[in-house]
């Protein structure tokens, strides 16, 4: 029997490693990053479309999921949109989270001024209250979606550089990482080898966090202006525009809300298995 | 005493009979307002009523020159006083001045009511009308109104309780000018606004920007037997449905701006209704036609035909508003041009102009934001419409706060507001006239400018109305603001307030429902 | 406390107010930059040239923007905070009332949510991989995934429309009474925890995991300790960092992030003020605001970064 190659065949035993609720995130993830890049290839109709349809209409077999406040299909308002929510926000939260990680990093290694000095430019950047902020990347550079994207990431990294940061420091000061430095091992090996092991699972959880809050937070910069125009929309701002069915018992204000937590759900069931497994530790004082 | 000029004007304001209560044609929602019709029920005195309008912010202000909102015009006309005020016919009634005539429509005579007092008891008198009027062409008040002010090219007191206007040009209109809330009366030399002291049915005993304002019965006001509330209180909620559950959980009894889609909760529940009011309002789709795409007649044609008027009514605003003709004058008007045909949405009409024009792949942004009502939706189906007849349109959405510096005119297409002016006059001349700073597209009509400041004089009510006829017509074929819709007002209100009424000037009575509501027990 | 936690402090402080100085200069320059100002905003749809040339004389905008921030540095010495643009009212009376309420309601909402964060997040660390754990990581991320205003309006339709349980409008409510005051923040506080929780619960969970996963736990484990007492004394101690960084973020949304609660529950808070400040140019009542929620992030920061050293012996001798 021909074996599969590789790389199918590594995914096929990570999968199977993972216990039950990390196999359920993991499929949810993938369909829904599936649904990110080919959603405007199967969506029925187009974004814009606004047919002859009723607002707020109820599930039928022309519109699976009803109609939107403007008469729209919300099925494929929100295929289209995972998109932008998806894509979007995966884009500010890796940047969010890698940037503050490293920096974090960088700096507690470093140590002495420069870590004092990092560390009170990012507290800076953490207080600059994010709407003012946001309202002058508009107004400088324009509301297209790069733009979008870094002023989310702007906004979020500082958190995740705190929480990293304390981490980093709490495990800087271990006896294995003084060892290694009395060793002669070069900032970039002591970052690296012993004390990022030690902290990329509480990332990981905050990953996912800092994901869903900018999934949240891209509404109200596409109200503001910035990035995502009408018609086009992320699952965040097809909440906020379908609201005010809510009182009539429209199921439109909740489908995107459900795409919204299925997505957090999957990717932190996922997150979660890979971060309570046992994993290969690294052992303390071996290089 | 009055004088033939007089009583012409009379008759000419007797016809403009806009009174939504008499156009029961149009389709009105005015629950509650029945038992007012068949039985005319006492009004009792007394009781709290607690209302909400729809802004709120730290720039509230008593001062009648800076008022900017609807919130402050209510406030406004709670503690202050005109010289005329608006009927819910739209015509100038006697107020503060007992009575007004002119000659020429040049010069002015106002003679004030005796025995008004303000709050503090202080006496009113000609030199506080004088001040109120005045400081609106001081460039330091900072006044809304500055424009209009500057027709008036003196303002004396003759004596005591006359006072004589002279104005730069015959303005027929001037009495319904004064009764508007930016020209409300307050003392002589007030500075600070912050304590209300003018002659209207309440006395002001809080005002806290950003929060509420208080307002207990003035005993001496000048209407005997008004007020019937003992106090009225005023919030501004800026959120819709704040506002909503708050009248639906009991906590208010008024509240104004209620948002269409939230029309038929309210009428679902037993204790609330909802009165709609037909008023002038509008949402512009503005086309500036001094430059691309704007100066290609067949472009503006072709969007002209594009606006699903019918859809926005019927979606945007869920059925509470009018379909318009392109021109800022709604169908119940008395000057309305009935002659001009209703131009309907035609998506083949539209492609003949864009083949005509050569305008394949011509385009540009929409710009819209959301509180404007219906730019945002009205936006999304033109621009697929227009993209399916070859247009290139994008929506391009900005934030609300600066719109009015930062974009209003001043992109190639871009939506307006245009609240209800109690004159057509002030409306044109506002809006239209080519030397207006507010002229929103752009465009220079002579034969409209001229036949403007000719009807400013005019006399005789059947030339002024083929005049104003001609004038709509012109807007319709030939200017860059196209208007899709007119939008209603919606008030929602507890059943037991009693005596609301439509006034097409504004919502909640034309801002001054404080002085004719009253509450049943 | 010992002398090194002391240096820190002072330094912190010292440092703390350059921060708060390059912030202040930072915040009034780029709005400065914002497009509009406090007299176009003033007259909006009926600006003319004169008019705003007038009001901006009125507002001193006509200054030089360098020298209005030194005149307004200079007020802060000596307690004047200005008048606001937009009202003529000076700055300390319209934020007075305010601040007063965002605490309140900031301290009633962590008074809540730390403990239960905490004990939902110990709880899923011990118990990791279980069932319980599963259920507990999907009501916390379901909680969180749901858009505040979404919450708060299905909150007030259901328990103040429906059910009359509480008012709508917060601001209005008699709050003397306990029974009132409970009516009144129930809801608010109901919406605010659900957005902040999830982060206390999930970084209490995953660095207690990390400790718990460690090769010294291990060893105590097989020395014969009980869980709950490697919990308590020795893994927590270690995990303090983390977590408390965690509160400090999550506690600094209170006070400043609130304005889709303020507003749906008409809550007369400073997050409108600030929100509403911004919008009208009114720089004013912006640079105070900004100082104002800047003091107590710095606050906030200083505590954690205190909690992390204390609790961390090997980092106090450093």
């Amino acid at each position: 029997m021909k074996r599969l190659p590789y790389a199918p065949r590594a995914l096929w035993r990570f999968f199977l490693s993972l216990p039950l609720s990390g196999r359920i995130g993991l499929v949810i993830s993938l369909l829904w990053i599936f649904i990110a890049l080919f959603g405007s290839m199967l969506a029925p109709y187009g974004m814009e479309d606004v047919s002859n349809a009723s607002a707020f209409g109820p599930p039928s077999s022309a519109y699976w999921l009803g109609t939107d406040y403007l008469g729209r299909d919300l099925f494929t308002r929100i295929l289209v949109g995972a998109r932008y929510s998806i894509g979007l926000a995966l884009a500010a939260a890796l940047l969010a989270s890698i940037c503050g990680t490293l920096l974090a990093l960088l700096a507690t290694v470093i140590g002495h001024w420069f870590d004092e000095i990092v560390s009170r430019l990012v507290d800076a950047l953490l207080i600059t209250p994010s709407k003012i902020f946001a309202l002058l990347m508009i107004a400088i550079y324009g509301s297209s979606l790069p733009v979008l994207i870094l002023t989310a990431a702007v906004t979020y990294m500082p958190g995740a550089y705190r929480i990293a940061h304390a981490q980093a420091v709490g495990l800087n000061a271990m006896e294995y990482v003084m060892v290694a430095r009395m060793r002669g091992e070069s900032i970039w090996h002591i970052a690296s080898r012993e004390i990022l092991p030690n902290m990329i699972h509480p990332m990981m959880a905050d990953f996912g966090l800092r994901f869903v809050y900018i999934i949240l937070m891209l509404s109200g910069l596409s109200f503001l202006g910035l990035g995502v125009q009408p018609p086009y929309a992320d699952w965040g701002s097809l909440v906020r525009e379908n609201l005010s069915g809510l009182f009539d018992g429209s199921p439109a204000v909740v489908m995107p809300a459900l795409a919204i937590a299925t997505l957090t759900i999957g990717t932190n069931l996922l997150i979660d298995s890979l971060t309570s497994r046992k994993r290969i530790k690294i052992k303390e004082g071996q290089s | 005493m009055t004088s033939n000029f007089t009583v012409k004007r009379r008759d000419i304001l007797k016809m403009m009979g806009v009174g939504a209560i008499a156009s029961t044609a149009s389709g009105l929602l005015v629950l509650g307002d029945a038992a007012h019709a068949q039985a005319a029920p006492m009004p009792k005195r007394g009781g709290k009523l607690r209302a909400a309008s729809s802004n709120s912010s730290v720039s509230d202000t008593l001062d009648p020159a800076k008022g900017s909102n609807s919130s402050d015009y209510i406030r406004q006309f709670m503690f202050y006083s005109g010289l005329t005020e608006l009927s819910p016919k739209m015509r100038a009634e006697p107020a503060l001045a007992e009575s007004f005539e002119s000659k020429d429509g040049v010069n002015w005579t106002f003679r004030l009511r005796k025995g008004v007092t303000f709050h503090d008891g202080k006496a009113l008198t000609a030199q506080d009308v004088v001040y109120s009027l005045s400081r609106h062409k001081l460039p330091e008040t900072g006044s809304k109104v500055k424009v209009l002010a500057d027709q008036f090219a003196e303002i004396k007191a003759v004596d005591a309780s006359t006072v004589q206007i002279v104005l730069t040009g015959p303005n027929v209109d001037l009495p319904s000018i004064l009764g508007t809330s930016h020209f409300l009366i307050v003392q002589d030399g007030t500075k600070d606004f912050g304590k209300g002291i003018g002659t209207g049915p309440f006395k002001c005993t809080e005002f806290t920007p950003a929060r509420r304002s208080v307002g207990v019965r003035n005993p001496n006001f000048w209407k005997p037997g008004k007020p019937y509330l003992d106090e009225v209180e005023l919030l501004g909620l800026t959120d819709a449905s704040a506002r909503l559950n708050g009248l639906l959980a009991g906590d208010l009894q008024l509240i104004s701006s209620v948002q269409s889609s939230d029309a038929q909760r309210l009428m679902q529940s037993k204790k609330h209704a909802v009165l709609e009011t037909k008023a002038g309002m509008y949402s512009d789709l503005i086309v500036r036609v001094d430059g691309a795409p704007g100066n290609n007649p067949d472009f503006v044609a072709a969007m002209r035909y594009l606006q699903p008027r019918e859809r926005i009514v019927k979606t945007a605003l869920h059925g509470y508003g009018t379909i318009a003709n392109d021109h800022p004058v709604p169908p119940w008007h008395p000057f309305y041009a009935t002659g001009l045909p209703q131009r309907p949405y035609d998506p083949e009409r539209a492609k003949f102009h864009v083949k005509k024009g050569k305008l394949q792949g011509v385009g540009g942004e929409l710009v819209c934001s959301e509180p404007i009502e219906g730019s945002v939706e009205g936006a999304q189906l033109l621009q697929q419409s227009g993209n399916q007849i070859g247009l290139k349109l994008n929506v391009r959405r900005v934030p609300y706060d600066g719109y009015w510096s930062q974009h209003w005119m001043k992109h190639p297409m871009s939506y307006g507001s245009v609240n209800p002016r109690p004159t057509l006059d002030m409306l044109f001349s506002q809006f239209y006239m080519s030397s207006s700073r507010w002229n929103e597209s752009g465009w220079k009509n002579e034969q409209f400018d001229q036949l403007l400041v000719a009807s400013r004089a005019e006399t005789d009510e059947a030339k002024r109305k083929k005049m104003y006829g001609d004038m709509q017509v012109l807007i319709a074929e030939h200017c860059g603001t196209i208007v899709p819709a007119f939008v209603s007002f919606l008030d929602g209100y507890d059943r037991k307030v009693k005596g609301l009424e439509s006034n097409p000037m504004g919502m909640l009575m034309g801002y001054r429902f404080a002085e004719f509501v009253w509450l049943e027990a | 406390m010992n002398s090194f936690v002391l240096k820190m402090i002072g330094r912190r402080i010292g440092v703390g107010l350059l921060t708060l100085l390059v912030v202040s200069a930072l915040i009034f320059f780029m709005s400065n930059l914002l497009p509009g100002d406090a007299a176009q905003v003033a007259l909006g749809q009926s600006a003319t040239p004169e008019t705003v040339a007038a009001l901006r004389k009125q507002f001193g905008l006509d200054q030089p923007v360098l020298w209005r921030y030194f005149s307004w540095l200079a007020g802060l010495v000596t307690g004047n905070f200005g008048v606001s643009y937009a009202s003529s009212i000076p700055v300390r009376t319209i934020v007075g009332d305010r601040i007063v309420n965002t605490l309140m309601l900031a301290s009633v909402s962590t008074a809540v949510s730390v403990p239960i964060a905490l004990i939902v997040g110990i709880v899923s660390a011990i118990y990791r991989g279980s069932r319980l754990d599963r259920v507990l990581g999907v009501l916390t991320m379901s909680v969180v995934a749901v858009p505040e205003f979404l919450v708060a309006s299905l909150a007030v339709m259901l328990f103040a429309v429906k059910l009359h349980w509480v008012p709508a409008l917060s601001f209005s409510a008699d709050t003397s009474t306990l029974i009132g005051f409970l009516k009144a923040y129930s809801l608010p506080v109901l919406v605010l925890c659900c957005v902040v929780m999830a982060q206390m619960v999930r970084m209490t969970r995953a660095a207690l995991i990390n400790q718990l996963d460690s090769a010294y736990v291990e060893m105590a484990t097989l020395k014969g300790l009980r869980l709950r007492r490697i919990v308590l004394f020795h893994a927590m101690a270690n995990v303090v960092g983390p977590i408390v960084n965690a509160m400090a973020l999550s506690l600094s949304y209170l006070l400043g992030g609130v304005i889709i609660v303020e507003t749906i529950f008409s809550y007369p808070g400073l997050a409108t003020t600030f929100v509403d400040a911004v919008s009208n140019r009114d720089l004013p009542v912006v640079q105070f605001c900004v100082l104002f929620f800047s003091v107590c992030y710095l606050l906030l920061l200083l505590l954690a970064d205190i909690f992390t050293i204390v609790f961390n012996p090997k980092l106090r001798k450093s």
